[in-house]
């Protein structure tokens, strides 16, 4: 031992974990020339290592208990690192479960923010998420766009950090502004609750959108609007009613029930395995962008409307693309 | 070489401060209180002011026309809440009230009053970043933010009338370093950290030195304006814990706010809410305009973080 302590103590720079492994390796070494000299015959010449196992096991435990996990998040919550030990997951669902067909991914322009303006359906914000990682694995990690997520999300415990950490934020005009400021591309569903709420009678038919918040966004911030239509997110959790009187013992707006939940319990969060069609639309021609015309009502409320209007009518092309709802 | 009064001389902030702008600013500080702190630097005069007395604002509007005041620095806050509300209320709001009267009086130039981000209040509609324009709507069960509330609007009021007054409010977040100690440093040093299950904000911390740094600038300079006195960067409660080494008990909401007697709430005489609630919306302050003002801070609210838990590991080997 005192042969090794110098030498692991030459650098001060070193760092700790670099002179921890040489120290590990030095008793390694010491070990297995005396007591482990007497046990080789024993054990056979397939030795296990018990410091290695030891090294693994301890590597193991730390993961779950996410001890590794970076803990270094974006000023708007993102953490890199759940988002990556989610992608497996996302993958599969995004591929084999939804199998997703995106179009029109050529028209979202790559070099500035944006603002995407989607339909907005079903109860959890699968359709967020699945257009911000769609759009990551097209263009790249930093132009990951954040989704805006309604206010009843947030009061909702482990849901609010979880989406938080995965890009989520709430959908507050000035949020959106200092992201886009920022160069972030954003996502909003400017239908809002209203649209995540609609029950199954109403699928695909677009509802209100807010008071034109979305568009003056745009105008103000001087960034592109390209008009998303999500087809499938409408059945991943059809609301067959609403219930109201159980839902204010939760505390909530209203309590949902689907075709799983609350019938199979936990297991109704689990989306229904519904064909998706992302369709990207042309990128809406706001008038020379220009922070002036935010202020114009009319013409605001007439861009709104396009802009709907147009959305509706891509969900309908997007409708014709697949087979079934399951197709 | 002006002369800076500063309130509250026995508090974290007003000692540091008057200490760095009389020994390194060369500055004339007159330091008020109502007792004459230990250990006093001997460039800080000490006059004796009690601003919880009625006659306080006419005993002060004296004392800062005798001494020549061209600043006043008021720090005469509670570093905590404490359970007895009417004297908190008392020092706080009406202290407040008797200063600015004195203020007035004195036709002082320059006034710096140190509030808090916490003013802001922690919401569920929140923006990410709060600017200073943001309404202040404090939280009702923290009683002595709520002061801090009613003294921002005393001194908003109290600007407009007296145009001649350059007011600098400034709203420091959670002040974290290796000396700082109030309940929420308390909170975070404690060996087991309750916290709400399932919630975990992004919080901020600003260095005691760049709060300080801050609070000399506006002393010295011509800064009027509300500013946010915080440090670049969040730190969920998560990683600010496990930085730490904290084991964390994570406790159900309505379990917690129904513990009225719980140890640390206990002295400070707010319900449970007042203080978790802080840890359970996000109360972000966006601190931009105060960094073009007062330059960028040294201390990122991480490195602010390591500086407060690593001072913290030292203590506890002594």
């Amino acid at each position: 031992m005192s042969e090794t302590k110098p030498e692991a103590h030459d650098d001060a720079t070193e760092p700790w974990s670099s002179a921890l492994s040489r120290l590990r390796d030095e008793l390694r070494r010491r070990l297995s020339a005396n007591d482990l000299a007497a046990t080789e015959t024993a054990v056979g010449p397939a030795q296990i290592d018990p410091f290695s196992l030891f090294e693994d096991l301890r590597r193991r435990i730390g993961k779950l208990g996410m001890r590794e996990r970076s803990g270094e998040v974006d000023d708007f919550g993102l953490d890199p690192e759940t988002i990556r030990s989610a992608r497996p997951l996302l993958r599969l669902l995004r591929q084999r479960w939804w199998r997703i067909e995106v179009v029109g991914l050529e028209q979202v322009p790559k070099d500035r923010p944006v603002l995407f303006v989607a339909n907005h359906s079903g109860l959890l914000p699968w359709d967020g998420l699945v257009l911000a990682e769609t759009l990551e694995e097209a263009h790249g990690a930093e132009r990951r766009p954040r989704f805006l997520i309604a206010d009843w999300l947030i009061t909702l415990p482990f849901v609010q950090p979880a989406l938080a950490r995965l890009g989520g934020v709430r959908a507050c005009r000035e949020n959106a502004e200092r992201l886009l400021e920022t160069g972030r591309s954003v996502i909003a569903f400017p239908e809002g609750v209203k649209g995540a709420a609609k029950t199954f009678r109403d699928r695909y038919r677009l509802q209100r959108f807010g008071r034109g918040g979305a568009v003056r966004l745009a105008l103000a911030a001087g960034v592109p609007i390209v008009p998303v239509a999500i087809v499938g997110a409408e059945e991943t959790h059809p609301i067959l009613f609403k219930l109201e009187t159980p839902a204010r013992i939760f505390g909530l707006p209203f309590l949902p029930v689907t075709p799983t939940f609350p019938w199979l319990g936990p297991l109704g969060a689990l989306p229904l395995p519904s064909k998706w069609v992302i369709s990207f639309g042309e990128p809406l021609a706001t008038p020379d962008a220009d922070s002036a015309h935010a202020g114009d009502d009319l013409l605001v409320a007439r861009l709104t409307e396009e802009l709907r209007s147009e959305i509706q009518r891509q969900v309908k092309l997007a409708l014709g693309v697949r087979q079934g709802v399951f197709g | 070489m002006t002369t800076i009064a500063i309130s509250g001389l026995r508090t974290f902030l007003g000692r540091r401060l008057a200490e760095r702008l009389a020994l390194e600013a060369g500055q004339r500080v007159v330091g008020l209180d109502r007792l004459r702190p230990h250990g006093l630097a001997a460039g800080v005069h000490f006059r004796e002011i009690d601003l919880t007395r009625p006659d306080a604002g006419s005993a002060l509007a004296d004392l800062l026309h005798k001494e020549d005041v061209e600043v006043v620095v008021h720090l005469a806050f509670r570093r905590e809440p404490t359970p007895d509300l009417d004297g908190d209320h008392e020092l706080e709001t009406i202290g407040s009230l008797s200063l600015l009267h004195a203020c007035a009086a004195a036709a002082i130039p320059r006034l710096v009053i140190g509030s808090s981000t916490m003013v802001y209040g922690p919401r569920l509609d929140n923006p990410n970043f709060l600017s200073e324009a943001h309404p202040l709507r404090g939280h009702p069960q923290a009683h002595c933010v709520m002061n801090r509330v009613e003294v921002e609007r005393l001194t908003a009021d109290w600007a407009a009338r007296h145009p001649a007054t350059a007011v600098t409010v400034l709203r420091p977040c959670w002040i974290v370093g290796p000396t700082y100690r109030d309940a929420v440093t308390r909170y975070f040093s404690r060996r087991v950290v309750p916290t709400l299950m399932g919630y975990d904000p992004l919080l901020q911390f600003v260095h005691e030195e760049d709060c300080l740094d801050a609070f000399a600038r506006a002393a010295t300079a011509h800064r009027p304006g509300v500013y946010n006195v915080v440090a670049p960067g969040v730190l969920p409660l998560s990683t600010v814990l496990r930085t730490a080494g904290k084991r964390v008990l994570p406790v159900p909401t309505p379990i917690l706010y129904r513990l009225r007697a719980y140890p640390s709430q206990a002295q400070t005489g707010d319900r449970p809410e007042g203080f978790y609630d802080y840890l359970r919306y996000l109360w972000v302050a966006d601190g931009r305009r105060g960094w073009e003002v007062f330059g960028r801070p040294l201390y990122s609210t991480r490195e602010a973080w390591m500086a407060a838990i690593s001072a913290e590991r030292m203590r506890s080997y002594r």
